[in-house]
């Protein structure tokens, strides 16, 4: 029973102190949520393939969707190594957006109704534009920013600003009007039996 | 309804200059000449100008002399979208005393769609948050204006010449027709924009005041020819070896956006103020009435003179007039001139189809009659106020047709409402006078089931 529970314990949501998670938000499988991250209702963040951390900072916004799933030709059944999503600090994620992303730094936006693949990295300073879909194998460099319907792409010379008076506005007001799920100190004590 | 998601499957025939083949939510209904203007038989005029962003009137003379742009808004260099100001505060030395700080407001440009700020380009931030913005000088505006110049002078002598040689020939004309008869030949090299009428001979006495006065003396404007060079300057030796780094190379349509520069490094990409759109007005070629008109404001999107063909003639089984409507339709005849498009045979209905006309306030009458039409079920599927349904058949002629088209004439009674009304003594109904007008149409039906 020790390694049932052990396995059942990784398996859970693990959400440090400092974060805001709406309850309406679907989180399942082994996620880490960092501290200072706010999580909208309506979110949904779907580790299935293996689990994903989430750092500091972020923002997560309605109806997006952060999912560490099978790719397309592997089945469920076979034995897949599972792979961690990492996820940096101060990225946004905004509304409807769609990330597949294995692995993101920090300070990267990526905008509305966008779609991120499994293959693409991005660095730091990256802004993926509204709609656009980007499922490139690659790594895209440091501040570049992917915008239009044919997803040109330009390299700015500032960083997207971390949005902390955002975060600091939605720590104060969300938990007026939702229900927060419950926050567990991130390093778990280990079970003993 | 066909007319708002797939336009083009019904299209009427328009007899104007060229033969126009176009759905009626395009097309005008001139009702002094009863008949369909496409937009290819109206003259178009320009109404106002406006800029779209900041929704600012500017009469025509100060767009002509701001080059047709807005003087407060502007275009981002790389992706063509309105640029917003934004505003950080900068921590900046008191004027009185250097060694405090306080922090100051400096404004800069910045493209809320692909995130260009003019930092990029080097453009130091303003401390007034509109008016500091300068576009770059043109280095050859001076050789341009003196060229301009230049030739606006040889025109001119040259019409004069022309207006001499005219008048030595005839002499019984009156010398001031004449320079008003030879103003409506087009003027070289643009000394004056105006319209160009269709009708030669109008007198356009403003124009005259546009050109220098007859009195002033002419200076003599001399320019040197463009001197070409023997020696170009050579390509740089690693042109063909130095790796391209793609993010600081401009687009060619960021290029020409701006033909005085046009740069090759995005890093000398400097924003442009916007573009002005203008409003136009239609005139029937015909009759020279009006047949849209604008309103001035530029927030208002009504018109002040509207006759879209939509609300006069016939759509297809739906009465938008008034009045009771006549209908018959004719099959079109076999060498008919303008049947090409029909691939199939159709057969119409040949009693005549009544239609109710429109009332609006019909819906909310519920005391209302029914109407009373003795339809014949063959012909008349369905009826429903002031609109119709009608079976037609169609014989395809080809086997696998991918779009079936068939053309008739519908013949319709059409009141002119805009006719003057002759009062009548006993002061009863004076009803107008009704005319008929026949319409080509064509109708995509879709391919063929197989």
């Amino acid at each position: 029973t020790t390694m049932a529970d052990k396995q059942n314990a990784q398996k859970s949501v693990k959400i440090a102190a400092g974060a805001v998670v709406c309850v309406e938000s679907e989180i399942r499988g082994d996620v880490t949520i960092g501290p200072r991250t706010v999580v909208h209702p309506k979110a949904r963040i779907i580790a299935e393939a293996g689990p994903i951390v989430i750092g500091e900072g972020n923002l997560i916004e309605e109806q997006a969707l952060i999912i560490n799933g099978y790719p397309e030709n592997i089945t469920p059944d076979s034995e897949v190594e599972p792979k961690t999503m990492t996820i940096g600090i101060n990225n946004v994620f905004e509304v409807g957006c769609v990330s597949q992303a294995l692995k993101i730094g920090d300070n990267n936006v990526i905008e509305s109704k966008a779609d991120v693949g499994r293959n693409v990295i991005l660095t730091s300073g990256c802004i993926i534009g509204a709609f656009c879909q980007v499922n490139t194998c690659e790594v895209i460099p440091e501040n570049t920013v992917i915008y239009g319907s044919g997803c040109m792409r330009r390299v700015q010379t500032e960083r997207p600003q971390p949005q902390t008076l955002q975060l600091d506005f939605l720590m104060k007001i969300l938990p007026n009007y939702h229900h927060l799920k419950k926050t567990v100190k991130a390093a778990s004590k280990p079970v003993f039996n | 309804m066909a007319s708002l998601l797939q336009p083009d499957r019904v299209v009427y025939l328009v007899r104007g200059e060229k033969r126009i083949r176009a759905p009626l939510s395009q097309l005008y209904f001139c009702r002094y000449c009863s008949e369909l203007r496409s937009l290819e038989c109206v003259s178009h005029e320009v109404d106002s100008h406006y800029c779209p962003s900041c929704l600012e009137n500017m009469p025509s003379a100060e767009a002509k002399l701001k080059k047709n742009r807005c003087a407060n808004c502007f275009d981002c260099p790389c992706c063509m979208h309105t640029l917003s100001t934004r505003a950080t505060n900068i921590p900046a030395p008191l004027p009185d005393d250097p060694t405090k700080t306080a922090m100051k407001k400096a404004y800069y440009l910045a493209c809320g769609f692909c995130r260009w700020t003019s930092r990029d380009v080097g453009m130091a931030d303003k401390s007034v948050a509109s008016g500091g913005w300068q576009e770059p000088e043109n280095p050859h505006t001076q050789r341009i204006n003196k060229l301009v110049e230049y030739y606006q002078q040889l025109a001119h002598r040259e019409k004069q010449e022309r207006d001499r040689k005219k008048l030595a020939r005839r002499r019984q004309c009156m010398p001031l027709a004449f320079s008003q008869h030879t103003i409506h030949v087009v003027e070289k090299y643009g000394l004056g924009t105006r319209l160009q009428r269709q009708r030669s001979g109008a007198p356009i006495s403003s124009l005259a005041g546009l050109s220098l006065k007859e009195g002033e003396d002419q200076k003599e404007i001399t320019i040197e020819p463009a001197q070409a060079l023997e020696e170009v300057e050579p390509l740089p030796e690693d042109c063909y070896t130095r790796p391209i780094s793609l993010p600081e190379v401009t687009t060619l349509r960021q290029r020409l956006l701006q033909p005085d520069f046009q740069p090759a490094g995005a890093s000398q990409l400097h924003p442009r103020h916007k573009h002005l759109l203008m409003k136009r007005s239609l005139r029937c070629r015909k009759c020279e009435h009006n047949l849209s008109k604008p309103e001035f404001n530029p927030t208002s999107i009504k018109f002040k003179i509207q006759l879209v063909a939509e609300s006069q003639v016939l759509l297809t089984l739906t009465n938008p007039v008034e009045n009771i409507t006549h209908v018959s339709l004719a099959a079109c005849e076999e060498d008919d001139p303008d049947d090409i498009n029909s691939t199939a045979k159709v057969i119409v209905p040949s009693k005549e189809l009544v239609l109710a006309g429109k009332d609006a306030a019909a819906e909310y009458d519920e005391l209302a009659e029914p109407q009373d039409f003795q339809d014949d079920p063959d012909v008349v599927a369905f009826r429903k106020s002031n609109k119709i349904g009608f079976f037609i058949k169609v014989i395809p002629q080809k086997e696998e047709d991918a779009d079936v088209t068939v053309s008739f004439k519908i013949r319709h009674d059409f009141r002119n409402l805009a006719a003057p009304v002759r009062p009548s003594e006993e002061g009863a109904d004076n009803p107008t006078e009704a005319i008929w007008l026949t319409h080509h149409v064509e109708l995509r039906l879709g391919p063929l089931a197989p």
